[in-house]
């Protein structure tokens, strides 16, 4: 039993998160720079547990959680989970699909640049092989574009660690983003003067923060132990993965609203990095969304 | 990373169960102090003859040298058995002896370890007073020094199990003078001696567990002092480590026990149709997963490092929290037959009211979100 990083966890970790200050600031999560995929693919993390490369679920989690507190595309999470379970058919970025009932209309989340589609569902994964040609509209994440496009044929994994796995991953992106929010509002708490000293001298302020760090430090435990769950193969994977995306997405909500309080009036801009976590929280809950009734089965 | 046991942590885990299916007293615990001492005293000392008590204790003191993830085995299979509470033996077992062995002197180690394993000797914690609680470096009961002795005037309150125990960890002011963390010391007081009073207090719960302890010239060896005079506060602080560092092994299984039994309640009653209440279950079944992925990451962060880590105080007030949010949910779904409750009950209205005290005792909820926000976060002392 071990649920601390090795060194070799610790050491990706760092990089991870020294590559993605230089290369993706949060701050400039709605200006990506074209080549930035190019990058990201080159980077690794597009196919960390793809077959071949011997890497296990842990350690991706925990490169996630980084590239999470960055705001990193949410297209990686399609892309690494098509390249775990699909061995050929597309090529490059992936982007994701809501889950949605054949034969209506599916939201896909970051088209841009896309050869193919991949759409979680509680049961399965299911791939689209079809170009980025459709027009592109907002969503709240002011990072992520969405289109719409008509079901077509796909192809489909049922193997069950499969949506697990884009789920864990999905979990891994609310820990980064509630942690981000957590960093963020320490800073600003020690940084900001009122009545002649920090505001996170005043207790009201400092327990905001503190429950911030419960939150997000309570979802990342759980998200280590889910991993290991979904590597080990355990019956009950699905659903430490569920309780991981729930108190995640939680804590990526929760954080993000806490953030803001924090900030006070500047917290609240469009200039300001804050709400950013925020909008990405609201996103990723509807990223392979937890199963409420699955909590409250019995344990296998 | 991974979640599984070694074979041999295995073994030992079906030697606990093994040991605990045919041990586990079927008589239940009496909830009041008084009428549990025997109980707890002779449970304590089955422990003991089976080798179970003090499991990552020194062999030399009586304990049985083993690793800390063995110990946490050990507690696991120990709610899992429905094993009683300790009672009054939590003070020794959980903090007073854990504070000796890593402060005290081969004399005071030699002469009280072992017994706090045997449940011969029962402890008691003397630090909180009536102006000296959230600030404990408040303190004001002093002991003048008088040759080899202390003489101790002074009041302590809230001291849990005092009229049963026989020592007690007492914090004292032993420089005349002093303020705040200089000049105290922490010193095995014998709770026999003469000049102590004792007034028992009652809890909204019904039991009589805590009191309020008077010393009145009370004289205690200065051989007595344990880590040497005017460094209580150091000693006192490894106390409460050790105090808020523990409890939550064992709580984190029985949570599981606990939602388990609600969601199972609530399908029963009827209750679980309500869509909140299924969220909250649903909620809390979350949380109590997670309250053992964070025990066990902080358990190998200890094997690790050598150290709890700096998240060690997050479980500390994420399992009290928890632990309230499901004493509720429990009197919830009794409906209003929670409204029968009369002291000497020991059912979920009793563990609710109890249940105040986690958020309370120790070292409050606030006092545990300022420990958070300053040394985990950074933020400055409000203090
Ligand atoms: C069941 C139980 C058993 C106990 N057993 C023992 C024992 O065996 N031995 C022992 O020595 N003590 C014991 N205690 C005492 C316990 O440690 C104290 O109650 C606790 O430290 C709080 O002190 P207080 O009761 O004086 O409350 P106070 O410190 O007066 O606090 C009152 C309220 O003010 C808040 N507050 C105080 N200071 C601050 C601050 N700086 N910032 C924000 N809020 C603040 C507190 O959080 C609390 O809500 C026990 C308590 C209980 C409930």
């Amino acid at each position: 039993m071990d649920l601390t990083l090795n060194d070799e966890q610790e050491a990706l970790r760092t990089a991870t998160a020294d590559w993605c200050r230089d290369n993706m600031a949060l701050e400039d999560a709605r200006w990506r720079a074209p080549g930035l995929w190019a990058e990201l693919e080159a980077m690794g993390w597009t196919g960390m547990t793809a077959p071949g490369m011997d890497l296990d679920h842990a350690t991706e989690a925990v490169v996630f959680c980084e590239l999470g507190r960055s705001i990193a595309p949410i297209g990686l999470l399609s892309t690494a989970a098509a390249n775990r379970w699909f061995a050929d058919g597309f090529a490059g970025k992936v982007a994701l699909a809501l889950p949605a009932d054949e034969p209506g209309d599916m939201r896909v989340l970051d088209p841009g640049g896309s050869a193919a589609v991949l759409m979680w569902q509680a049961d399965k994964l299911c791939l689209f092989v079809t170009p980025d040609d459709a027009p592109h509209a907002p969503t709240i994440d002011l990072s992520t574009d969405q289109c719409r496009r008509s079901w077509t044929v796909s192809v489909q994994s049922d193997n069950t660690a499969a949506p697990l796995h884009l789920q864990l991953l999905a979990a891994a992106y609310a820990v980064g983003c509630a942690d981000a929010a957590r960093d963020m509002a320490a800073d600003y708490a020690k940084l900001r003067q009122q009545f002649d000293r920090p505001i996170g001298w005043f207790q009201a302020l400092k327990h905001i923060c503190s429950d911030m760090a419960v939150r997000a430090a309570v979802a990342r435990s759980q998200l280590y132990y889910a991993a290991c769950a979904l590597d080990a193969g355990h019956a009950d994977a699905a659903f430490h993965i569920s309780a991981a995306k729930r108190l995640a997405d939680q804590a990526a909500l929760d954080n993000g609203r806490a953030n803001i309080q924090v900030h006070g009036g500047i917290g609240m801009t469009d200039e300001a990095a804050p709400h950013l976590c925020l909008k990405r929280a609201h996103l990723l809950q509807f990223i392979a969304p937890a199963d409420a009734a699955l909590l409250l089965k019995d344990p296998v | 990373m991974d979640i599984g046991f070694s074979p041999e942590e295995m073994r030992f885990r079906d030697e606990c169960r093994d040991w605990l299916q045919s041990n586990v007293p079927l008589e239940k615990r009496p909830i009041d102090a008084a009428d549990a001492i025997g109980f707890d005293k002779a449970w304590q000392r089955r422990l003991f003859d089976a080798g179970w008590a003090g499991i990552n204790w020194p062999t030399a003191y009586g304990g049985r040298g083993l690793s800390i993830v063995q110990q946490v085995i050990w507690l696991e299979e120990y709610a899992k058995a429905h094993a009683p509470w300790i009672g009054a033996n939590f003070v020794g077992v959980n903090h007073g002896g854990p504070t000796l062995i890593l402060n005290a002197s081969e004399a005071q180690k030699s002469y009280h370890l072992t017994r706090i394993l045997q449940g011969e000797a029962i402890w008691c914690q003397g630090f909180s007073e009536p102006g000296a609680g959230s600030d404990l470096a408040s303190i004001k009961t002093r002991g003048r020094i008088e040759g080899d002795e202390l003489v101790v005037n002074g009041s302590k309150i809230w001291t849990s199990f005092a009229h049963v125990a026989d020592w007690q960890e007492l914090v004292l002011r032993t420089e005349e003078g002093s303020q705040r963390h200089a000049g105290l010391s922490w010193a095995i007081c014998d709770m026999h001696a003469p000049g102590i009073t004792i007034r028992p207090i009652r809890k909204m719960s019904g039991q009589t567990e805590f009191a309020e302890v008077f010393y009145d010239d009370v004289r205690i060896p200065l051989s007595n002092v344990v880590g040497g005079l005017g460094n209580g506060w150091k000693v006192a602080m490894s106390t409460l480590s050790f105090e808020r560092g523990t409890g939550f092994i064992a709580e984190q299984v029985r949570a599981g026990q606990e939602i388990a039994e609600l969601i199972a309640t609530a399908r029963a009653n009827g209750m679980i149709r309500d869509d909140g209440i299924a969220d909250q279950l649903a909620q809390m079944r979350a949380e109590v997963a997670a309250l053992r992925a964070m025990t066990y990451r902080n358990i190998s962060e200890v094997v690790r490092t050598g150290q709890p880590g700096p998240e060690a105080s997050v479980i500390r007030l994420f399992t009290a929290e928890l632990g309230q949010r499901l004493e509720r949910m429990a009197v919830l779904l009794m409906g209003e037959d929670m409204i029968d409750f009369a002291y000497g009950d020991d059912n979920a209205v009793q563990d609710y009211l109890r249940g105040f005290a986690s958020t309370i005792a120790g070292g409050t909820a606030q006092i545990q979100r300022d420990i958070i926000g300053e040394r985990l976060l950074g933020l400055p002392k409000s203090r």
